[in-house]
């Protein structure tokens, strides 16, 4: 096991943000990739340094196709964040602000604390390296002990009590809302993810152990790899498409070739329609009863 | 100094020399190798960009009378007897088992071919060369076709591949008896035969666990080529035996009406009775419908009762646009199956350039009529609109080939066959349509940089 790697307890809470599902916990996008093959896509840059977009963290953001196999299966549930936070923030109770307030002006208190600390030892070895010490380190000394020793010299150098009376706690925005809120517990009544309807496709590919990444790049849905995408190359090309669906010829002479090019094969597939299910008209619906998924890979004979 | 600088002379001059050696000694054979076989001038056979005679005044010199004189001759020969520009009416006919029309004249076949790229030979790529190359697999000629040429460049890849493999061999070799894995004596192949190792057919190695050793493909492969070889050298190959041309000219539809509705150079005939070009369009435009040729065999007669309206979205005429619009503007206009769109546009022709240019073809359906009913908003909507994945893969094709991706709209009217009329006006039909040109190009910032 990775270092600092905390076992998650499952079901683990997928965010909803503004129709996005995003993953926040390092921990918990490592278990989705260990054990279900959830890759996603990383789509958080640093604040202050948005313009740097080669090399992007956390959050994850997942497909709606892997949020949705995630929930499918148990794994995981959805939070719809925006509802979340507002009931949560609503409905906290007096004191729970009170002791937040009071925890974040500690936490204030101690940032302060340090950066009048570092000033001081900073500006004292300025002194030291001018060789004014003689005197300084008298001052230095009961300064840097100052918190120490105020009680057992009330006489001492003015310039200590002065600091520690002025020192304010610095103003502290909390980076999580998840310290204050408690999270959610998982909603069964929350609806599954709307997908697109190349989903059968994936959740057979997902069934068989692939991993899958977004495919726009090479024109496809889904490029499929036989294992971890950091370790192997990607195999197949995949579109998923309705059983009826009519297509052009052309698209998989397109395919084929693009995915001959690239040294993979391009993928068709989707789910066959059972006459039953014809007949009732139930659709892709995520029930018990999955109808099977054929799919066909297209490869470039070059005869 | 002297000597450094005189060095390299002195051994240029050994090298020419014995460069200039070497032929003299072995004359025999390699004369005949290094003999290459010139590149027909295609400049002169392509010489007419469309298959029509055309009589140009002689040129106007000003200081010589007597080219005055011949421009006079010609103008006075020409106004009494003007000469024809349709010398020969190529003839034609249309097989609706292929949608395609054919032309098995020979001669009509190498002045389509030459003059303005019509057509594709129904056993070659695209020029009718079938003949050609089947003299020289007989050896009876020695003329290298495109085929053989692609054959012979596959080849030589697929040796380099079997290079290639057989150094990373050779690397892993070394690695193992560094590591002491091998005894330095014992060869690799000894050790796939224990199956301590096994061997992909790229010549990569696997230690193998449960999996037996897999024979390589290239064995395989092998002895497919040598039986099938064995089996072609059974056939007695007679030299001086007339070989029958089996090949015709297969024109596309839209080529086939361009030829014989702008041109007027072609006639088609459907079950031996000749078309003209204001019925021709109906019988093209039927036959481009989906699964049409079960019901529209050809013993269906062109009779005017059972007249289907032509749609005025339908695959021909859309199609027939684009490429009157382009062949009109003097692009050499083929089609583009093999890259996954509609049309490729050659600048003169395919033996000169490559293809410039993608052309895939979109239906818009701007006109108010197909916007005033929610019904048929819809269904034109439902045609008109593309993924962004079908974008993608068709961009993506196209940048590799080097082509550019022109997306072509045609502007879709409303229809004009209500009443199903059996000859019509087609110039008619032509003007209600508009096309509408947009290239589509992946634009990354390192690499437009000039």
């Amino acid at each position: 096991m990775a270092p600092g790697f905390t076992p998650v307890s499952e079901p683990f809470a997928i965010s909803r943000v503004a129709g996005r599902y995003l993953l926040f916990d390092v921990d918990v996008m490592m278990h989705a990739r260990r054990a279900y093959n959830i890759c996603g896509v990383h789509v958080g840059t640093v604040p202050n340094l948005s313009q740097q977009n080669v090399f992007l963290g956390i959050p994850l953001e997942l497909q709606p196709e892997e949020a949705r196999v995630l929930v499918e299966q148990g794994h995981a549930y959805i939070v719809d964040e925006s509802e979340a936070h507002r009931k949560g923030f609503m409905q906290m109770s007096r004191e729970e602000r009170l002791s937040f307030l009071k925890a974040m002006d500690e936490q204030g208190m101690d940032i302060s604390r340090k950066a009048v600390e570092r000033a001081e030892e900073r500006s004292g070895q300025a002194l030291r390296n001018k060789g004014i010490e003689s005197k300084e380190t008298v001052v230095k000394e009961t300064a840097g002990e100052g918190n120490e020793l105020f009680d057992s010299k009330p006489t001492g150098p003015t310039a200590t009590p002065v600091s520690v009376k002025k020192l304010e706690p610095t103003y502290v925005t909390p980076t999580t809302s998840y310290p204050p809120l408690t999270p959610s517990p998982p909603d069964t009544s929350f609806s599954l993810p709307d997908v697109p309807k190349s989903y059968p496709l994936f959740r057979y590919l997902h069934s068989r152990g692939y991993f899958t990444m977004p495919g726009i790049r090479f024109g496809c849905h889904y490029s499929v790899y036989p294992g971890d995408t950091l370790r192997f190359h990607s195999h197949y090309l995949a579109t998923g498409m309705d059983w009826d669906e009519e297509f052009e010829l052309l698209d998989v002479i397109g395919g084929g070739r693009l995915a001959n090019r690239v040294k993979k094969a391009y993928l068709i597939g989707g789910e066959e329609k059972s006459e039953e299910q014809v007949d009732t008209g139930k659709g892709v619906g995520g029930g018990a009863d999955v109808a099977p998924v054929r799919a066909f890979s297209i490869e470039w004979a070059g005869l | 100094m002297a000597s450094r600088v005189g060095n390299p002379k002195a051994e240029a001059q050994v090298s020419e020399g014995t460069a200039k050696s070497q032929p003299n000694s072995n004359n025999a054979d390699s004369a005949p190798k290094k003999q290459r076989v010139k590149r027909p001038n295609y400049n002169e056979i392509h010489a007419k960009p469309l298959p029509l005679e055309v009589y140009p005044l002689p040129t106007f010199i000003p200081h010589n009378p007597i080219s005055i004189v011949r421009i006079a001759v010609s103008l006075i020969s020409h106004s009494i007897r003007r000469p024809s520009s349709h010398l020969v009416i190529h003839k034609a006919y249309f097989s609706p088992e292929t949608q395609s029309i054919h032309v098995t004249d020979p001669k009509s076949i190498r002045a389509l071919w030459e003059q303005g790229f019509w057509g594709k030979g129904s056993l070659s790529r695209s020029e009718p060369h079938w003949l050609d190359q089947e003299k020289r697999r007989r050896g009876l000629d020695a003329v290298q076709t495109s085929e053989e040429y692609t054959r012979g460049r596959r080849e030589e890849r697929r040796q380099m591949k079997l290079e290639r493999a057989k150094a990373q061999r050779e690397a892993i070799e070394e690695q193992l008896r560094k590591e002491g894995k091998v005894v330095s004596e014992t060869q690799i192949e000894d050790l796939v035969d224990e199956g301590l190792f096994a061997e992909s057919p790229k010549g990569t190695l696997y230690s193998t666990d449960s999996d037996k050793p897999l024979a390589s493909t290239t064995e395989t492969e092998n002895a497919i080529i040598s039986a099938v070889s064995k089996s072609a050298g059974q056939n007695p190959l007679v030299p001086d035996a007339v070989i029958e041309d089996q090949e015709h000219l297969q024109l596309t539809l839209e080529e086939a009406f361009f030829l014989c509705y702008v041109l007027g150079v072609l006639e088609v005939s459907n079950n031996h009775v000749a078309v003209q070009p204001t019925e021709l369009i109906r019988l093209f435009c039927q036959h481009s419908l989906f699964l049409a040729t079960e019901t529209l065999r050809s013993p269906v007669p062109l009779s005017q009762d059972d007249v289907v309206a032509i749609a005025p979205d339908n695959a021909f005429v859309l199609k027939y646009i684009v490429f009157h619009h382009f062949r009109s503007l003097g692009w050499v206009v083929r089609p583009g199956t093999k890259f996954g769109c509609d049309y490729l546009l050659y600048l003169r022709g395919p033996a000169f350039h490559h293809a410039e240019f993608a052309v895939m073809i979109l239906p818009a359906y701007s006109h108010p009529y197909w916007s005033e009913d929610p019904v048929r908003a819809a269904a034109s909507r439902k045609k008109e609109n593309r993924d962004w994945w079908w974008l993608h893969r068709l961009n993506r094709v196209q940048t590799q080939a080097r082509k550019t991706l022109m997306l072509v709209h045609v502007e879709v009217p409303p229809p004009w066959d209500e009443n199903g009329a059996k000859r019509i006006d087609i110039s008619k039909v032509l003007v209600n349509y508009h096309v509408r040109e947009t290239i589509w190009k992946r634009w990354s910032m390192n690499r437009n940089r000039d």
